[in-house]
């Protein structure tokens, strides 16, 4: 896999984890186990600032303009489709066998696609 | 519909990054690029801070776009695992997948296994004799597990 593709990846991880403990639901039970997400998510966002400076300038301004759009930048490929906005992907893209090699992007809506299969 | 889980009775691992991987292991739908992501994610979340829930039980989790079920593992340890400054017998390991309806879903498992600790509950897990008493206690159905 393309090492951009992983690291943007595990950006997305990272970022659900931090919207996740600023929601009050999780919090809470967080907190009721003895966790403390306030911490959790400081350190979280130090973590992403450690991995945006290893990810090349042009793709994280892609993944932050498409994040902010949409919620959601990196999205699986299930059966062909793009899975943010349900489009049939190209065959071509989906047939190469080294797909996940090069950062792709749905042509429809622009999200970085990968496949997990 | 009871959520599935997969289990480990002896983990051999004794420390907090390999108990992680071995657990990940025995996921079959998992292949090496997954599994090393997913650790990734679930090691940061560590990073952020240790998620030792109870006295001798972690409860590593994320949400996560690898994952497009609710993946569980659970993992016994008689030496203990270091987390890595307590020593854990008892690792709950869950990922859930990302989905419109999933962050409340995942509280609802964080809940689940909260409820299940509380009052008493570590004990009579910590009791358990096998994976199937272990998963039953924690309201799990056992997919696979020794
Ligand atoms: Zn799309």
């Amino acid at each position: 896999m393309d090492p951009n593709l992983e690291r943007l990846i595990s950006l997305h991880d990272l970022d659900i984890m931090i919207a996740d403990l600023s929601r009050n639901d999780i919090r809470k039970e967080e907190e009721k186990l003895g966790l403390s997400p306030d911490e959790a998510q400081k350190e979280l966002r130090q973590l992403r600032k450690e991995l945006c400076n290893k990810i090349e300038k042009r793709l994280l301004a892609r993944y932050d303009r498409l994040a902010s759009r949409y919620g959601n930048a990196v999205v699986p490929a299930i059966q062909s489709r793009c899975s943010g906005c349900l489009t049939r992907l190209p065959t071509a893209m989906c047939s190469d066998p080294n797909r996940n090699e090069r950062i792709r992007t749905c042509p429809t809506c622009g999200r970085i696609i990968y496949w997990a299969d | 519909m009871k959520n599935r889980c997969y289990c480990k009775w002896n983990l051999m691992s004794t420390d907090r990054s390999s108990a992680i991987a071995e657990l990940l292991d025995i996921v079959p739908p998992f292949d090496e690029r997954r599994k090393s992501l997913l650790l990734t994610a679930l090691e940061s979340r560590e990073q952020a801070g240790a998620t030792v829930v109870h006295e001798s039980i972690s409860m590593p989790h994320c949400r996560s776009i690898l994952v497009d079920d609710f993946e569980i593992v659970l993992g016994r340890s008689k030496k203990g695992v270091g987390w890595p400054e307590e020593k854990v017998e008892l690792v709950i390991l869950f990922i859930s997948p990302v989905t419109p309806k999933s962050p409340e879903e995942h509280t609802q498992l964080i809940k689940q296994f909260a409820d299940r600790i509380k009052d008493g509950g570590a004990e009579k897990i910590f009791a358990a004799e096998d994976c199937a008493e272990l998963a039953e206690l924690l309201d799990l159905d056992l997919l696979d597990g020794g």
